[in-house]
C-alpha cells in the first residue's frame, strides 16, 4: 500500500542525506504535519530498531551483571519454537508464514502469548535438567536451546514449505517492517521501561546482593522470572527485524560498552539506550548509503550490528588509553 | 523413495553425505567429551557462530580466485580454511575480552558470537548479490546441508576427523589428568598451556569441519549432546569417549537419513517450492532423542531407574517396619504372639489394601505366617531378621546420644530413616567404636548382632 | 546449657528445635537456645558445622523442617526492621558498578519499600554510617577498587544504616587488616553499650574470649549456648571440636545417596 501512495523519500540518499532527511521528516512529525501512517519504510526500520536496542539494552544490563546471558541466548533460540507453537495451537499455521513473510498484519497477543510461554517453558526444562536429570549448567542450557531449535526449523520448514524461511529466522527481513511491528516493539520498550523504573531498586538488589534481598523479605525467585518474562518479550519482538541470534548483539554490545565507559548503574542503562539507538540510526543510514552508492543491498541487521561493534571497539580503546595514562600517573 | 540403508553407504550420491556425516560427527563428540567435562559446553557455541563470517569470506575469496574455474572440491577448501581463521579469531576475541576488559564468560561468548555472526550475515546479505551461484553453497553451512557431499569431501572431511580422532585418542592420557586435576598435572611435568592450545585448536577444527552437515547455529549440540548422553552410562574416561563417539556417529547416519527421507516427501507432495530439508536440524534432534533417553533410562544414572529405586527403597522400609512393629509385640510376654490385622494398621500409615499386599508378599518370603484369618505371627526367621532392624536402630541411638552428643530425646527420629540404610559394615564398625553396648538411651536391650542376614 | 535471664526482658533471639535438612539428611539438629539482649555473641563450631546454615535458618534464607524461632518474642516477619544481616563477603560480585556510597544506602531498602526512593534523610544517615566505619572519604568510589577490609567495612556501615536492634554477621573478621578489626571491634562495642545484639558467625577460637561475652557452640547440634565464661571451656570445645565424625559422615552420605536413588 505505502509504495503507491508515497515515493520512499530516502531512495537515492547517501548517509548524510539520510540523516538530514530524517531529521527534517522527525521536526515534521513532532509538528503534525506528518502523521503515523505517512512514516517511510526507512523511518519504520529506525523506529523498529532503536525499539529493539531500547529493550534489549535495558535487560542485556541486568543480564550482563547477573552473568545471565547465555539464558538470552538460549530464549532467543526457543522463541522461534514458541511462535510455531502458538500458531499451530490457534490453528492459524497459514499465517505462520505471516510472520516472517508479512502479507498480512501480525498477531500481536499471540506474539506476546508465545514469549511468555517459551520463556517460562525453556526456564523450566533447563533447570529440570539441572536439579532434577543433574546434569551440568552449561550443558543443560545448550540441550535445550539446540533441541527446541532445532525441532523449530523442521516445523516451520514444513508447515511454511518456504525454502528461505530458515535465513529469514536468523537474518530477520528489515525491508519487510510495517507499522503493527513499530506499535509491538513501542508497547515492549514502555513495558520494559516501566517495570525497570518502577522496580529499579529490586532489580539493583536481588542483582548484587541476593541473600540481603531475601533477607529484606524481596523475592529472588520472582525478579529472575520477571527478567526471563522482560527478555522473551524483547526477543519476539525483535524476532522479525532481526532474527533470532542478532538480538544477542543488541542485548550484549551497547552494555558491554556502557560498562567500559561509566560506572554507574543508571548511566550504564541510559548510555546502552543511547547507543542502541544511534547504532540503529546510523546503521539504516548506512544500509540506505551502501544500497545508492554501491548498489549493494546488505543486510540491516547486520549493519547495525557492525554499528554496534565499532563503538564497542571504540570504547575498548578509550578505556585502554585511559587506563595506560592512569597507570603512568599511579 | 525405494534406497534401502545398504544404498546409503554404497550409491554414490548418497554415501558422501552419510559417510560424511557420520565422520564429522564423531570427531565432534570426541572432543565434546572433554569440552563437556572442562564445563565450557558453551565454547562450542561461540565457535561454530564465529566460524559463519570465515565461510562466506571463503566463499568470496573462491569466487574471486577461482573465477570460472570454480568447483566443489576447491571451494570447500577455502571454505574450511576462511571458517577456521575466524573461528580462531573468535577465540583470540573471547580471551581478549575476558582478560582485557574484565568481562565475565558468559558475556563475553554471546557478545563474541552475536559480532561474528552478525558481521556473517551482513557479508552473506553481499555475496547474495555477487556471487549468486556460490550463495547457495554458502547458506547450506547455516543449518547443514550434507546431500550435495560428494566422495572428493568426504576424503578432505574424512581426513580432517581422523586428524582430530587421532590427537584426541593419542593425548587421552594427559587430557583426562589436565581436566580432573590440573594443579596435579601442572605438578607432574605437563605442558598444559600446550594442552589447553591443542584443546582449543581441535575443538575450533571439529567445529569446522561439522557445520558442513550440521550447520553453524545447531553445531555445538553435537558437542554437548553425546557427551552428556555417555556420562550417563559411565565415570570412566575411555568408554565415555567410546560411547560419545558411537552416539555421535548414529546420530551422523540418522539424522541424514531422515533428512533425505523428508526431503524426498517434501518434492514429491510439494513439486513447485524446490524444498529440502537441512541436515542439521535433524542431526541435533536424532542426537537430543538419545541424551535425553539416556538421561531418563540409563542403568546407574537414568532418572527413571532412580525413581524406581526410591520407590522400591520406601517400599523395602514399609516392610521392614511392619516387622519391627510385630517383632514389639512379640517380645512383650504376656501378649498373644498373633497379632490381628487391625493393631498393625493402627502402627502403618499406609492403607488397608497396601497392608494386606504387603502382609500378603511377607508370608510368601517366609518371614510371617498366618495363624487364622486376619491374625499374624512372626517366623523364626522374620523374629531374627526384625531384632537386626532394631538392633541397628538402637545401636544408632547410642552412637548419636553418647558419641556425636544429641540428647537421647531426639535420636529417635533420625534412627528410624538409618536403621534401613546401615550396612553390614557399618554395624560392625558401630559395635566396635561403641564397644558393643547393651542397652539404647532409652534403657531397651539391645539384641545381638546376627550373622548372615540380607534384607528382605 | 541456657544460661538464665531476668524473665522481665525478652530474649532478643528464642530458637525452638531447630533443625535444617538437606535432602533429608540433617545439617542443624533440633537447635534450642536462648539468648538475652545486649550481647556480643560468637557462633563458633568446626567447618560444616552449620554455623552459616543457622543464621540463614533464623533469617529465613533456608526453610527449616522444624522449629520456631522469635526474637523478642516475635516471629521474623513482625520485627524484619529490627534485624540486620551481613552476608560473606564473597556472596557478592565486587565488580558491579555501584559506588560505596550507594551500596550503604541499600541498607534502607527494606525499609523504603516497592516504588519509593531514598530520600535526602536517608542519605544524610548514610553519610553518618560512612564515617562511623571511616569510609566518608571513599563514599564516591567504586566498590570494584576496594581492599578487603574496605568492602567488609562497607558492608558493615550498610547494616548500621538498618539501625537495627539484632545483627547477623557472617565471618566479617575474614582476610581482613588490623586497621578494619580495630574499626569493627569498636563499633561492635559501641553497638552494645547501646543495648543491641551482635551475632557473628567466627571462625578464630583464640579471639572468642577477647571479642564476645556470649557463645554459641555449635556442631550440627547446639554444644553449649552461655556465657564465654560458662560456655567457653575446654569440656565445651572437646564436645564440639574433638569427635570423630567419620562414620557419621559416612552414614549421611549413604542415605543421601539411598533417597536419590543413586544407589
Amino acid at each position: 500500500m505505502e509504495s503507491l501512495v508515497h515515493l520512499n523519500p530516502y531512495e537515492g540518499k547517501t548517509v548524510f542525506g539520510f540523516l538530514l532527511q530524517f531529521v527534517i521528516r522527525i521536526g515534521y512529525f513532532l509538528f503534525g504535519e506528518l502523521s503515523f501512517s505517512d512514516l517511510a519504510s526507512d523511518e519504520i526500520q529506525v523506529i523498529v530498531l532503536a525499539g529493539v536496542s531500547a529493550s534489549s539494552a535495558l535487560v542485556g544490563s541486568f543480564l550482563v551483571l547477573r552473568k545471565m546471558t547465555m539464558l538470552a541466548n538460549s530464549l532467543s533460540h526457543t522463541i522461534l519454537l514458541g511462535i510455531v507453537s502458538v500458531y499451530l495451537l490457534t490453528g492459524a499455521h497459514d499465517g505462520l508464514s505471516n510472520v516472517f513473510v508479512h502479507v498480512e498484519p501480525i498477531n500481536i497477543h499471540a506474539m506476546l502469548l508465545a514469549a511468555l510461554a517459551t520463556g517460562l517453558v525453556t526456564a523450566f526444562l533447563t533447570e529440570f535438567l539441572t536439579k532434577v536429570a543433574r546434569l551440568q549448567e552449561d550443558a543443560s542450557t545448550g540441550l535445550i536451546f539446540s533441541s527446541l531449535f532445532a525441532l523449530g526449523i523442521i516445523l516451520v520448514t514444513l508447515l511454511t514449505r518456504n525454502a528461505h524461511i530458515g535465513t529469514e529466522v536468523v537474518m530477520g527481513n528489515v525491508d519487510a517492517l510495517r507499522l503493527d511491528d513499530c506499535k509491538l516493539v513501542l508497547v515492549i520498550f514502555a513495558i520494559n521501561a516501566a517495570l525497570f523504573t518502577l522496580f529499579f531498586k529490586e532489580f539493583k538488589i536481588t542483582t548484587f546482593d541476593p541473600a540481603l534481598s531475601q533477607a529484606f523479605g524481596i523475592s529472588t525467585v520472582f525478579f529472575n522470572y520477571l527478567l526471563m518474562t522482560q527478555v522473551s518479550c524483547t526477543a519476539i519482538g525483535a524476532f522479525r527485524a532481526v532474527g533470532a541470534l542478532m538480538v544477542l548483539a543488541f542485548i550484549t554490545g551497547p552494555a558491554l560498552t556502557a560498562r567500559l565507559l561509566t560506572n554507574d548503574l543508571k548511566g550504564m542503562l541510559f548510555l546502552a539506550i543511547g547507543l542502541g539507538s544511534i547504532a540503529s540510526l546510523i546503521g539504516v543510514a548506512l544500509s540506505r548509503h551502501f544500497l545508492t552508492v554501491y548498489g549493494l543491498a546488505l543486510s540491516t541487521g547486520g549493519v547495525v550490528v557492525c554499528t554496534l561493534t565499532v563503538f564497542f571497539a571504540v570504547a575498548a580503546l578509550y578505556r585502554c588509553s585511559v587506563d595506560f595514562s592512569l597507570r603512568d600517573v599511579a | 523413495m525405494g534406497a534401502s540403508l545398504i544404498d546409503y553407504f554404497t550409491d554414490a550420491v548418497l554415501r558422501g553425505p552419510t559417510i560424511g556425516s557420520m565422520l564429522m560427527c564423531l570427531a565432534a563428540s570426541l572432543i565434546g567429551v572433554i569440552i563437556f567435562l572442562r564445563k565450557q559446553s558453551l565454547l562450542g557455541e561461540a565457535l561454530s557462530h564465529a566460524a559463519y563470517p570465515g565461510v562466506i569470506i571463503g566463499v568470496i575469496c573462491a569466487g574471486l580466485i577461482l573465477e570460472d574455474d570454480v568447483n566443489d572440491a576447491a571451494t570447500a577448501i577455502f571454505i574450511l580454511l576462511g571458517a577456521f581463521c575466524t573461528a580462531l579469531l573468535g577465540l583470540v576475541a573471547i580471551n581478549w575480552l575476558e582478560r582485557g576488559f574484565k568481562i565475565r564468560t558468559d558475556s563475553a561468548l554471546c557478545f563474541a558470537l552475536s559480532v561474528f555472526f552478525g558481521i556473517g550475515l551482513t557479508l552473506a546479505s553481499d555475496v547474495q548479490f555477487s556471487f549468486p551461484a556460490l550463495y547457495r553453497q554458502a547458506q547450506s553451512y547455516l543449518y547443514g546441508q550434507a546431500s550435495t557431499m560428494m566422495d572428493v569431501h568426504i576424503i578432505i572431511y574424512g581426513a580432517l576427523a581422523i586428524v582430530v580422532i587421532l590427537t584426541t585418542l593419542l593425548l587421552g592420557k594427559e587430557l583426562q589428568t589436565i581436566t580432573f586435576n590440573r594443579d596435579f598435572a601442572k605438578s607432574i611435568g605437563m605442558k598444559v598451556s600446550a594442552i589447553d592450545a591443542i584443546i582449543f585448536i581441535l575443538t575450533a577444527l571439529s567445529v569446522v569441519i561439522g557445520i558442513r552437515s550440521v550447520g553453524v547455529v545447531l553445531m555445538s549440540a553435537m558437542l554437548i549432546a553425546p557427551a552428556a548422553a555417555a556420562r550417563q552410562y559411565t565415570n570412566n574416561f575411555h568408554i565415555m569417549l567410546l560411547l560419545a563417539g558411537l552416539f555421535g556417529v548414529i546420530s551422523g547416519f540418522f539424522g541424514n537419513y531422515i533428512s533425505v527421507e523428508l526431503s524426498q516427501y517434501l518434492a514429491i507432495r510439494y513439486p513447485g517450492s524446490r524444498l529440502a530439508m537441512p541436515t542439521g536440524p535433524t542431526i541435533v534432534l536424532v542426537a537430543s532423542s538419545i541424551c535425553f533417553l539416556s538421561l531418563l533410562f540409563a542403568p546407574g544414572r537414568g532418572l527413571l531407574l532412580r525413581l524406581m529405586r526410591v520407590t522400591y527403597f520406601r517400599h523395602r522400609c514399609i516392610r521392614e517396619n511392619i516387622l519391627k512393629t510385630l517383632w514389639r509385640f512379640d517380645q512383650d510376654f504376656d501378649r498373644d504372639k498373633n497379632i490381628p490385622f487391625e493393631h498393625i494398621l493402627q502402627y502403618q500409615s499406609v492403607s488397608r489394601l497396601y497392608l494386606h499386599c504387603i502382609l500378603l508378599s511377607l508370608i510368601r518370603e517366609g518371614w510371617l505366617g498366618k495363624s487364622q484369618s486376619n491374625v499374624y505371627r512372626l517366623t523364626s526367621d522374620g523374629r531374627k531378621k526384625a531384632s537386626q532392624i532394631v538392633r541397628l536402630h538402637r545401636l544408632w541411638e547410642v552412637y548419636l546420644a553418647d558419641y556425636v552428643g544429641i540428647g537421647a530425646e531426639r535420636v529417635h527420629h533420625n534412627a528410624e530413616e538409618m536403621e534401613h540404610i546401615i550396612t553390614p559394615e557399618l554395624e560392625r564398625e558401630l559395635t566396635r567404636l561403641l564397644k558393643d553396648p547393651q542397652v539404647d538411651p532409652h534403657r531397651q536391650r539391645i539384641p545381638p548382632m546376627n550373622a548372615n542376614m540380607d534384607g528382605i | 546449657m541456657n544460661a538464665p535471664h531476668p524473665p522481665s526482658q525478652p530474649s532478643a533471639l528464642r530458637i525452638r528445635q531447630l533443625s535444617v535438612n538437606y535432602d533429608k539428611n540433617p545439617v542443624l539438629w533440633d537447635i534450642s537456645l536462648e539468648v538475652p539482649a545486649g550481647k556480643l555473641v560468637g557462633i563458633i563450631g568446626p567447618n560444616g558445622a552449620g554455623k552459616s546454615t543457622l543464621i540463614k535458618a533464623i533469617l529465613g534464607l533456608v526453610t527449616p523442617i522444624s522449629g520456631k524461632v522469635e526474637f523478642f518474642n516475635k516471629p521474623l516477619k513482625e520485627v524484619r526492621l529490627r534485624v540486620a544481616y551481613v552476608p560473606q563477603r564473597e556472596s557478592v560480585d565486587w565488580d558491579f558498578p555501584i559506588t560505596v556510597r550507594d551500596l550503604v544506602l541499600m541498607g534502607r531498602y527494606g525499609r523504603i519499600g516497592l516504588f519509593n526512593w531514598p530520600r535526602q534523610a536517608d542519605r544524610e544517615a548514610a553519610e553518618r554510617c560512612l564515617e562511623m566505619v571511616d569510609m566518608l572519604p571513599y563514599a564516591n568510589r567504586q566498590i570494584s577498587q576496594l581492599s578487603g577490609g574496605q568492602q567488609q567495612r562497607t558492608f558493615i556501615a550498610r547494616a548500621l544504616l538498618q539501625e537495627a536492634d539484632i545483627y547477623f554477621m557472617d565471618e566479617p573478621f575474614a582476610g581482613i587488616d588490623l586497621a578494619t578489626e580495630a574499626i569493627i571491634m569498636d563499633i561492635l562495642r559501641q553497638l552494645k553499650s547501646k543495648g543491641k545484639t551482635v551475632f557473628i558467625v567466627h571462625h578464630d577460637l583464640n579471639t572468642v574470649e577477647e571479642y564476645f561475652d556470649w557463645v554459641i557452640m555449635l556442631n550440627m547440634h547446639l554444644v553449649a549456648c552461655g556465657s564465654v565464661l560458662q560456655a567457653f571451656n575446654p569440656d565445651t570445645l572437646n564436645a564440639a571440636y574433638g569427635k570423630s565424625y567419620a562414620l557419621f559422615d559416612e552414614a549421611l552420605k549413604l542415605s543421601q545417596q539411598k533417597s536419590s536413588g543413586i544407589i
